[in-house]
């Protein structure tokens, strides 16, 4: 290519970019929804957890992700859509679809308050209580209105109250500043630990739905100790391989950044 | 005279973040009515061009912006893009990103809705245009259920809704077969002749472009090379192949010619009618290689696929591959090609009928197992890059199947190398240009060293040059000794490369023969609709029996037979 | 794959506005919360059920819904049947349940666990509910044309561009499930044999899938934006639509139906304890 001087005149550009929602170009946020739609419709085979459903599809591993691509509201708009619109074409991975488009939401939200940037970050204490609120409506029914035992609640929504603890703590932070670290080692971690809090509080949204109009009797809780959490290690590290590998892209691409994003 | 529809003066442009200039002193004229043509190699600034006929260069992009682009009477650094796009329709490369509706109906009304244009209006419109397309009556189909030349066809459709003043084409049929890139220049011929439409088009197909353009605009490195009629521009051979462009078929073989036609032939008819100028000495052509016999590596035995919907893939298919050959497959779109391959992948398993790989049925087969014998390259690279670097990406299969380190470094090494990736090792496959993205998916498959390599419309989206540069890979790679498949709709890029030729249509084998006699098979070819390329044409016309195939082979028979004198 | 459905024959349900039809949804899915008890939440699931079968949703479809639901019932009907007795307690104050089988007491883990029959009402009041909230969503989605969905949501004042993005995603993501099936069988073809490997490395290439489907995604989403750009995409509001969509009297009776309904059973609810669990 030529570097000669161009001999006309120089003109001021009125730079007028595309529609954005949340400052996430509208084409951005569509192409991610329709990402979600189509990891609504991979099952991982082998959830046994009541909360979300029965196989867990990919995307619950990447709620986190498309809140940190794109700004946690552009992303909650993103995960609601897609899992709205995969539950529909494919029931297969959820029990009740309002709840399941809940906790995506709840997902990115989470996700996105962790990596904001100024102002934002204080959207953190009313997310923080809606979670508080959501844990005790759900543990709470359990153990005072359904008479479950105390110990099995708690064993059994460990992912849920040690996302909550986490997202409470400094680790939010942390998290935030990682993901924007050059190097990609940093990143992987904060998206394993970011995908742990962000997800676990999109389950602990569903499950609390769920609950209420399942009330599943005390000896599930048990049930659920074990299994949830290893089916939740598996949706952090899907949210850190995939995590790493799209960012890593983006940074090589150069392709526009979304004015809230945490990359 | 009236004022230009299109007045660019000094047009100079730079990307942000770059640090050359895109387009660099620009300065033309577009009057009503023309029918331009846009031709450049890859990265010469085309789409820029494009871009900045409706503002979207610089208006989205930002960047700097030199000089005056004057369209329609519109500043197009003043006028806000909304504005502009009701003066100028845009046609893009991908039939499906460009298509945003989820039914026909309203693709067309999408940017009609924009321009607060009233329903009733926009009904009539629909109807016309549609209309003028040829695609009425189909209204409320999803775009997805189209065939890629009708896709293309509903986004000019949607693109006239807006009764522009200039429509402007990017690449629009370059990702088309050949049927379907027929039916675009079919429509765009009668918008211009018969509705006096202006055209912007930029392309590839050269020998498109000299059948339909009043002009051509060659474009490299942001410059304005040279303009004129496709008659002046395609006889300067020497300076199109400067710039890694091609001229006409009909165009190179007189060229070639020591006593030159008093005009060069542009277009197909004329150069038959020049040939009549000349007298022909047929001159056979050498017969093909003959391989000694082997084994087959692969054989088909009455092969047929029913996909699961119900539509009949394959029929009663009957091949054997043996070692060493280069073959080309070749049929319109949805002619079986592609599923033929799968099957010997194993992605695809016979709904009657078997395969044989090495001599074992390919479902004794897995498909990992297979996949270290034969190495298939698919369409579009981008689907197959998983990895952060261009090296992990070449090693990814070989460190998965667990391979000794030492051998994972020394295969890795040798793919990059084979394919001149070297340098770029340790950068993002991402970030590189596309042709050579799909280069690092053919050293990622190269890495398992398999004995046959399928190519899968490896040419599509490429320029010229780097067309070239694909199959002179695949050639050197035969000459190493393995068996090459290639599978193109680019017939005039294969001789010289390809042996032998299967030619398919609707799920079957029409023909199997070597690539001379195949590409002089013209009722074969037309059935699955498929154009020789012109030096075939020639070659008919000039003497049928020899079958010649290129500009070179043609031109040698004509000045033959002119200065006998001459040749030994 | 399943695709997106619309039911092919027009019916009253076609004919209603989306927004009668959200309205229908909204209190029929409150209404399933509220009750508890097996009857009532019974009559509402058939109800549902039956008039999807009205509105011509594709029983194969529906059938698709209960096979894949099947094996949750069960478990939710045993789960309950054994171990809901602290749950009734506490919804009835009554302690003794009516035994219907009990477990042989030598069983591990299990013996001596016994099947009531209240246990299993309040499991068939879950799978009532269940199915209710499932089958309310295809009645009110599936019988209306995408389009028409969006003008709707649009009067309903969500933004336009939101509604965009629910259709451009509709348009887009059978693409991407094409790229989907494009890109595991690269891998495949990298010489991996996914039913071959250890599940941790599964996983692994699982997500690696997710990588150049999302990359893909967004680069396309830049050649998107310039294709919307082109077409005076401006993601303003003041714009025309080629579907007309209005409230007609069928609505408006469908609308007033639904809030007394509501208000009727959350009176009863609370005042006679309709619909509330009992044995």
């Amino acid at each position: 290519m030529n570097t000669l001087n161009p001999s006309g005149e120089e003109r001021r550009i009125q730079r007028r970019g595309g529609a954005t929602l949340d400052g996430a170009p509208v084409a951005y946020v569509a192409a991610l929804t329709a990402v979600m739609i189509a990891f609504t419709l991979v099952p991982l085979p082998l959830s046994v957890v009541i909360g979300f459903g029965r196989s867990f599809p990919l995307s619950q591993g990447l709620y986190g992700l498309i809140g940190w691509l794109l700004g946690p509201l552009a992303g909650a708009l993103a995960n609601g859509i897609g899992v709205l619109i995969g539950v529909f074409i494919n029931p297969q991975n959820t029990t009740i679809p309002g709840a399941s488009v809940a906790g995506a939401v709840a997902g990115a939200l989470a996700a996105g308050v962790m990596g904001a940037t100024g102002l934002r970050r204080r959207w953190a204490l009313p997310l923080a209580l809606l979670f508080v609120l959501e844990y005790s409506l759900y543990g709470g029914r359990a153990i005072l209105q359904n008479g479950a035992d105390a110990r099995a609640v708690f064993a059994g929504s460990f992912i849920n109250w040690s996302a909550l603890f986490l997202f409470i703590s400094p680790l939010r932070a942390l998290c935030g500043r990682w993901l924007r670290h050059t190097n990609l080692r940093y990143v992987t971690v904060a998206l394993f630990f970011g995908t742990w809090i962000s997800s676990g509080l999109a389950h602990l949204t569903s499950a609390t739905w769920v609950y209420f109009v399942n009330n599943w009797p005390a000896e599930n809780w048990w049930l659920m100790a074990p299994a949830a959490p290893l089916e939740h290690l598996a949706r952090c590290v899907i949210g850190a391989i995939v995590g790493t590998g799209v960012i890593a892209g983006l940074r090589a691409t150069g392709i526009l950044k979304p004015l809230h994003a945490a990359y | 005279m009236t004022a230009p529809l299109v007045l660019l003066e000094r047009l100079s442009y730079q990307y942000p973040r770059s640090e050359t200039l895109a387009l660099h002193d620009i300065s033309l004229e577009i009057r009503q009515g023309e029918f331009v043509g846009l031709i450049g190699p890859t990265g010469a600034g085309k789409s820029t061009f494009c871009l900045a006929l409706n503002g979207i260069v610089p208006q989205f992009y930002g960047g700097r912006f030199f000089g005056r682009a004057l369209v329609v009477g519109l500043d197009t650094v003043e006028q806000p893009v909304s504005e502009l796009a009701s003066r100028v329709g845009m046609v893009f490369e991908d039939p499906e990103t460009q298509l945003t509706a989820t039914s026909v109906e309203n693709e067309i009304a999408f940017a009609l809705e924009n321009l607060s244009i009233p329903r009733a209006l926009i009904r009539e419109r629909i109807t016309r245009v549609l209309a003028i397309v040829g695609l009425e009556g189909l209204e409320h189909r999803h775009p997805h259920e189209l065939s890629g030349g009708q896709k293309q066809r509903l986004a000019i459709a949607a693109a006239l809704a807006v009764e522009p003043a200039l429509l402007v084409l990017d690449e629009a049929t370059s990702q088309l077969d050949p049927a379907g890139a027929a039916e675009v220049f079919r429509v765009l011929r009668a918008l211009n002749r018969e509705y006096g439409m202006t055209v912007v088009l930029a392309s590839h197909a050269a020998e498109e472009l000299a059948e339909h353009a009043d002009r051509l605009l060659l474009i490299d490195a942001g410059e304005l090379v040279a303009e004129g009629s496709p008659a002046e521009i395609y006889s300067q051979v020497a300076l199109l192949e400067a710039h890694q462009l091609r001229p006409p078929q009909v165009v190179k073989t007189f060229s070639l010619l020591p006593c030159l036609p008093s005009r060069l032939p542009t277009r197909l008819e004329e150069g038959l009618a020049t040939l009549s100028n000349y007298a022909a000495q047929c001159i056979p052509a050498a017969p093909p290689l003959q391989h000694t016999p082997a084994a087959p590596v692969i054989t088909v035995k009455g092969l047929h696929h029913r996909f699961t919907d119900g539509t009949l893939a394959l029929t009663g298919i009957d091949l054997a591959f043996y070692p060493g050959e280069y073959v080309l497959i070749v049929g319109q779109n949805g002619a079986g090609k592609t599923s033929l391959v799968k099957h010997l992948l194993r992605l695809l398993d016979p709904t009657q009928g078997q395969v044989f790989v090495l001599g074992r049925d390919t479902r004794e087969w897995t498909v990992g197992a297979l996949a270290r014998h034969i190495g298939y390259v698919a369409q579009n690279p981008d689907h197959q890059l998983f990895n952060a670097t261009v090296r992990q990406e070449v090693a990814f299969a070989l460190r998965q199947l667990r391979f000794p380190p030492r051998e994972i470094a020394s295969r890795t090494a040798e793919a990059l190398g084979l394919l001149g990736l070297e340098a770029v090792a340790d950068r993002h496959p991402l970030s590189l240009p596309k042709g050579d993205r799909a280069r690092v998916i053919i050293a990622a498959m190269l890495a398992l060293q398999p004995q046959v390599i399928i190519l899968d419309e490896p040419t599509t989206g490429q320029d010229y040059a780097g067309a070239r540069a694909i199959l002179d890979l695949s050639r050197a790679l035969h000459a190493q000794g393995k068996t090459i498949i290639v599978i193109t709709h680019q017939l005039y890029l294969m001789p010289g490369y390809a042996e032998r030729v299967i030619v398919m249509g609707k799920g079957r084998v029409l023909l199997d023969a070597p690539l001379r006699q195949a590409y002089h098979a013209l009722d074969v070819l037309g059935a699955t609709q498929l154009t020789p390329p012109q030096a075939v044409l020639l070659g008919q016309r000039l003497c049928p029996a020899a079958q010649l195939l290129t500009p070179e082979e043609i031109a040698r028979c004509l000045t033959d037979s002119r200065v006998p004198g001459d040749v030994l | 794959m399943m695709a997106w459905q619309t039911v092919s024959r027009p019916s009253l349900f076609t004919r209603l506005d989306f927004r009668s039809k959200l309205a229908l949804m909204l209190g029929v899915t409150a209404v399933a919360f509220l009750w508890e008890s097996p009857w009532w939440g019974g009559a509402l699931a058939v109800g549902v059920l039956l008039a999807c079968l009205a509105a011509g949703v594709a029983p194969r479809y529906l059938w698709g819904i209960f096979r894949l639901l099947a094996p949750f019932f069960l478990f939710m009907l045993l789960m309950q049947g054994f171990f809901a007795g602290p749950l009734i307690a506490a919804r009835t104050g009554q302690m003794a349940l009516t035994p219907l089988l009990r477990l042989p007491e030598h069983w591990p883990l299990l013996g001596g666990v016994t099947l009531s029959a209240e246990g299993l009402c309040y499991g068939l009041n879950i799978i009532f509910k269940t199915l209710t909230m499932v089958l309310v969503t295809p009645l009110a989605i599936f019988t209306t044309d995408v389009n028409a969905m969006l003008v709707s949501l649009v009067q309903l004042r969500i933004p336009y561009k939101i509604a965009f993005v629910f259709s451009s995603a509709l348009r887009f993501f059978p693409l991407l499930a094409t790229e989907l099936r494009a890109i595991l069988e690269a891998q495949r073809l990298r010489g991996l044999d996914l039913e071959r490997l250890p599940f941790h490395r599964r996983i692994d290439l699982y997500a690696r899938v997710a990588v150049p489907l999302i990359l893909g995604a967004l680069v396309r989403s830049q050649q998107l934006e310039i294709a919307l750009q082109a077409k005076a995409f401006t993601g303003d509001p003041l714009r025309t639509y080629l579907h007309e969509t209005r409230l007609r009297v069928a609505d408006y009776v469908l609308i007033g139906c639904v809030m007394v309904f509501l208000l009727l059973a959350l009176i009863a609810y609370f005042v006679w304890g309709v619909g509330r669990f009992k044995v």
